[in-house]
């Protein structure tokens, strides 16, 4: 909407990162374990048996790290691997979307420069 | 809300899959024209933040849990091609390293709580500015917010039904109704995050249709 925009105000942005790093590492033990909207239908109707997981290679199945004895820990942790591999992929992916144009013109400007040597 | 493997069969999931690869695809091509360099680390935190928000299930009705999407709120700051991209990339990352949602189904869970969450949500917070004309716009995003819940359970219930797992009236009953308590929690989330981050614009534009794209590219 044209009357709002994201705020500039480094402050707002520093705290929501403290945020996301308290609540991945040390809220996320204390989430409810009910089963969520889906699964409580899934078992309300008889076919929450139906579920299997294809993807046996999961590094951290279930948001708990193995081989960790405290669930508070196992979990934190597994939170803290989350948040760190969200920003990573997720600033690769856009800074590559906001630089593939420019990237496209350098490479064509050096491919030119290489067939003006030759 | 995420699919699990086994829920769908496999005409639903191939054709989701198919369907929701392309879907990103356009995506990427979309968000590229309307992204600004300054904005990257932004929308890096925003993503870890949604990453975050959803590991926290709270207590519902019944011995019920519902979480967080992020798909409105996502939207409403960077508009709803990289809300898409930002909620994909969420679920890619819960089913690779999490087990969280399946494989077979990410197709679908991108359709439902990526691609339907955020148009929804972004659709009707755009409606409900413009017909309060700015005003209220806390009570607009968490009404959004509320609205994309309740689509996106709609979505994978027909998905469901489409499995032949339940009829579909039973199953929008079900995943519908529990989804409209869980939206509140969703709501309340979208309506505090977007008031922190968002202000007004130092500049009110004219009100043209020119002026406010080019200004909601800006936002």
């Amino acid at each position: 909407m044209n009357a709002y925009r994201v705020t500039e105000h480094r402050k707002r942005w520093i705290i929501l990162a403290l945020i996301t790093i308290a609540i991945a590492c040390l809220l996320s033990p204390w989430a409810s374990s009910h089963p969520d909207g889906l699964e409580r239908v899934a078992e309300d109707h008889g076919f929450l048996h139906q579920e299997t997981a294809v993807n046996e290679l999961a590094a951290i199945p279930d948001y708990e790290v193995a081989g960790i004895p405290w669930a508070a820990v196992s979990i934190g942790l597994a939170g803290a691997i989350g948040i760190m591999i969200m920003a990573a992929v997720l600033f690769g992916l856009t800074r590559s979307l906001t630089r593939s144009g420019g990237d496209r013109n350098e490479q064509r400007t050096d491919g030119l420069e290489g067939i003006d040597r030759i | 809300m995420h699919i699990p493997d086994g829920f769908l069969d496999a005409k639903t999931w191939i054709t989701t899959t198919a369907a929701g690869a392309g879907a990103v695809a356009y995506s990427l091509r979309q968000a590229k024209l309307a992204l600004e360099p300054k904005r990257v680390p932004l929308i890096a935190l925003v993503g870890a933040f949604v990453f975050a928000a959803q590991m926290i299930n709270f207590p519902i009705a019944g011995a019920t849990s519902g979480h967080f999407l992020g798909g409105t709120m996502v939207s409403i700051l960077f508009g709803p091609w990289i809300g898409a991209l930002v909620m994909t990339a969420v679920l890619l990352v819960q089913a690779v390293v999490y087990q969280d949602g399946g494989i077979t189904a990410l197709g679908a869970n991108v359709l439902c709580t990526g691609f339907i969450g955020c148009f929804v949500g972004y659709g009707s917070y755009m409606l409900g500015m413009k017909l309060f004309r700015g005003k209220g716009r806390a009570i607009v995003a968490w009404m959004s917010a509320w609205l994309s819940i309740v689509a996106a359970s709609a979505g994978v219930a027909v998905l469901l039904a489409a499995s032949g797992t339940f009829n579909l009236a039973t199953a929008l009953t079900a995943m519908v109704g529990w989804h409209m308590l869980i939206g509140i929690g969703e709501g309340m989330i979208t309506m505090l995050v977007t008031g922190y981050l968002m202000e007004r614009n130092a500049v009110m534009t004219g009100g043209g249709f020119k002026n406010e794209r080019l200004s909601r590219n800006r936002a």
